[in-house]
């Protein structure tokens, strides 16, 4: 019997179900638009009725000329400061609580693979007992991160009152629940041949961890860390504004008195100091890499 | 448990069987036994679980039925320390030679010395290697050719250089046995002679026992006073090379002793690797 002719064999996908498809999807995604904009309240024709075209008006020409006084400049020393230091601290927090849970939660560690095979085969105690701590860490670690930090702020408010030190907390634990997931997944994805290696010398875990995963790992923790510094420079601007110090609560407060030529100023030695922190954690990760 | 068992042989393997998943069996039923300062070569067609059974001579991964002693010892539910401790007598080599890419040679040679270090001794070495063990990870790189690499960065080195340096390693593990899994199956013919030569004259020298998995007959038919040959997970034949006719190599390759029909490639079955590389022959 002859084979059937290749091209009236059976595709996988006949015609209709190839035209079916995208029909489907741009109906569910017009649906979804539709939705979106209604429960939004999208009303783009607000930005132009009179009533907020002199409100755009006054706040654009009252952000001119920028308030460049020495003595504005001298007073905005401190808060800078105090923006660099809650992100440098909230960021060092989050490493000393991302770091010790990261590991915890790394797969590869805890239970499986070739550095597990012969400790925790045949007997489902020992499995449980090496399972156990890496479901306890991955799950605090995503309580951590799944409260944005704003929220995890107006905790802290309550505990430790206003101030930067709710802003170090805020950002150290939200942060420290993503750097701590990103860890582990850092580490599960290292080529394994080199602990294998190790493994058969002898080595620990911890050993094979420090000596071998860690090296290779160094590259990209020190990246991703370092991009989450800039995050929190970022973040720790913004919480300013419900009252943990530095250049946001500064922002918070001249637009509260309408001085939009001050919020200009500061919005500028923002974007300074985040260019800044982009600069110099760019040149950490080449000198790393 | 090593020098008191001196009449022990290396290792004992008695129906030694690992299956993957339930399914797949990589190793079925070996029985085996190789004495103290033998060197054996293993040769087989690819996926005959040659990987495997290396794997479960080096205690990497578990064996699922049978029984395997290590110098007149138990080992097939050894954990923590103490598996830790016999680990430590056997030396491995890798087909990719496995070291830490980023680490300098000197680390990665060192590395071999990483069962017997605490971990704050391990990080100190990280940090700085103490000058004794410099000395000792230079003085095997001299052993393997390579002394002037001690302090490149292994991601530098070229195929060949980076299996001497996991040599080197070995070298300080100073284990018992030294395992070898096709190590020179990433280096071109020329060099894979010389690391063959290199591996097996040091293990003459110290009177160390040497199981090498390889894909090249002939390296195992020049250097080898023992072949095994092994396919479908099980051993077909083991005997000295003078016994072993080119007839019985090509049924290795092609699969009748085992009485497998050869479905796919026949082409690689009339030719069999010996081939590959007449000159060493001579």
């Amino acid at each position: 019997m002859l084979p059937p002719n290749p091209s009236e064999a059976a595709l996988p996908f006949s015609d209709r179900s190839k035209f079916l498809f995208p029909v489907l999807f741009w109906v569910c995604f017009a649906a979804a638009f539709v939705g979106s904009w209604q429960l939004a309240q999208v009303q783009p024709g607000l930005l132009f009725e009179a009533e907020g075209r002199r409100n755009m008006a006054k706040f654009v020409t009252g952000m001119f000329p920028p308030e460049l006084s020495p003595d504005f400049l001298r007073f905005l020393v401190v808060p800078l400061f105090e923006t660099i230091q809650i992100s440098v601290m909230g960021t060092v927090l989050a490493i000393a609580i991302g770091f010790p849970l990261g590991l915890l939660g790394t797969a590869s560690l805890a239970y499986t693979g070739i550095l597990n095979d012969l400790e925790i085969a045949g007997s489902r105690a020992r499995r449980f007992a090496r399972t156990l701590p890496y479901v306890l860490a991955r799950s605090v670690l995503s309580v951590f991160r799944c409260i944005p930090e704003f929220v995890w702020a107006f905790m802290f408010v309550r505990a430790v009152g206003l101030g930067p030190f709710t802003g170090v907390l805020a950002i150290g634990v939200s942060y420290g629940g993503m750097l701590g997931k990103v860890y582990s997944e850092i580490l599960e994805n290292l080529e394994t041949q080199p602990s294998e290696a190790l493994q058969a010398t002898g080595a620990s875990r911890w050993k094979i961890l420090v000596y071998g995963m860690l090296p290779q790992a160094l590259p990209q923790l020190v990246s991703y860390t370092l991009y989450r510094w800039e995050c929190a420079v970022r973040a720790s601007a913004i919480l300013g504004f419900i009252g943990a110090g530095g250049l946001g609560q500064q922002i918070e407060l001249s637009m509260r008195m309408f001085n939009f030529h001050e919020v200009v100023t500061l919005v500028l030695i923002l974007f300074l100091l985040v260019a800044a922190v982009d600069f110099l954690s760019a040149r950490a990760r080449k000198a790393v890499g | 448990m090593w020098s008191e068992g001196a009449a022990e042989p290396v290792y004992r393997l008695e129906g030694l069987t690992k299956v993957f998943n339930g399914t797949l069996t990589a190793v079925n039923g070996v029985d085996l036994q190789i004495n103290r300062a033998e060197k054996v070569a293993v040769i087989g067609p690819s996926g005959a679980g040659k990987t495997t059974l290396f794997r479960l001579l080096n205690l990497t991964v578990r064996l699922t039925s049978g029984r395997l002693w290590i110098a007149g010892r138990d080992v097939s539910d050894l954990r923590g320390a103490r598996l830790r401790e016999v680990r430590r007598k056997i030396g491995s080599v890798y087909q990719q030679h496995n070291l830490v890419p980023r680490l300098r040679v000197v680390h990665n040679v060192l590395a071999g010395r990483l069962g017997a270090w605490s971990l704050p001794q391990a990080v100190r070495s990280l940090v700085r290697p103490r000058g004794e063990d410099v000395r000792a990870a230079y003085h095997a790189l001299s052993q393997v050719g390579i002394p002037e690499k001690l302090w490149a960065r292994t991601d530098e080195l070229s195929g060949g250089q980076q299996q001497r340096v996991a040599i080197a390693r070995v070298l300080l593990q100073n284990p018992e046995v030294i395992l070898a899994d096709e190590p020179v199956s990433s280096v071109d013919p020329t060099l894979a002679h010389g690391i063959v030569r290199l591996l097996v004259d040091l293990c003459s020298a110290f009177h160390k026992t040497l199981v090498m998995n390889l894909h090249s007959v002939d390296l195992a038919l020049a250097f080898f006073p023992r072949v095994i040959g092994f396919r479908d997970g099980q051993v077909v034949f083991d005997r000295s090379p003078a016994e072993i006719s080119d007839d019985l190599l090509t049924d290795l390759y092609a699969g009748r002793i085992t009485g497998v029909s050869v479905e796919e490639s026949p082409d690689a079955a009339a030719e069999p690797v010996r081939s590959c590389t007449p000159i060493l022959r001579s």
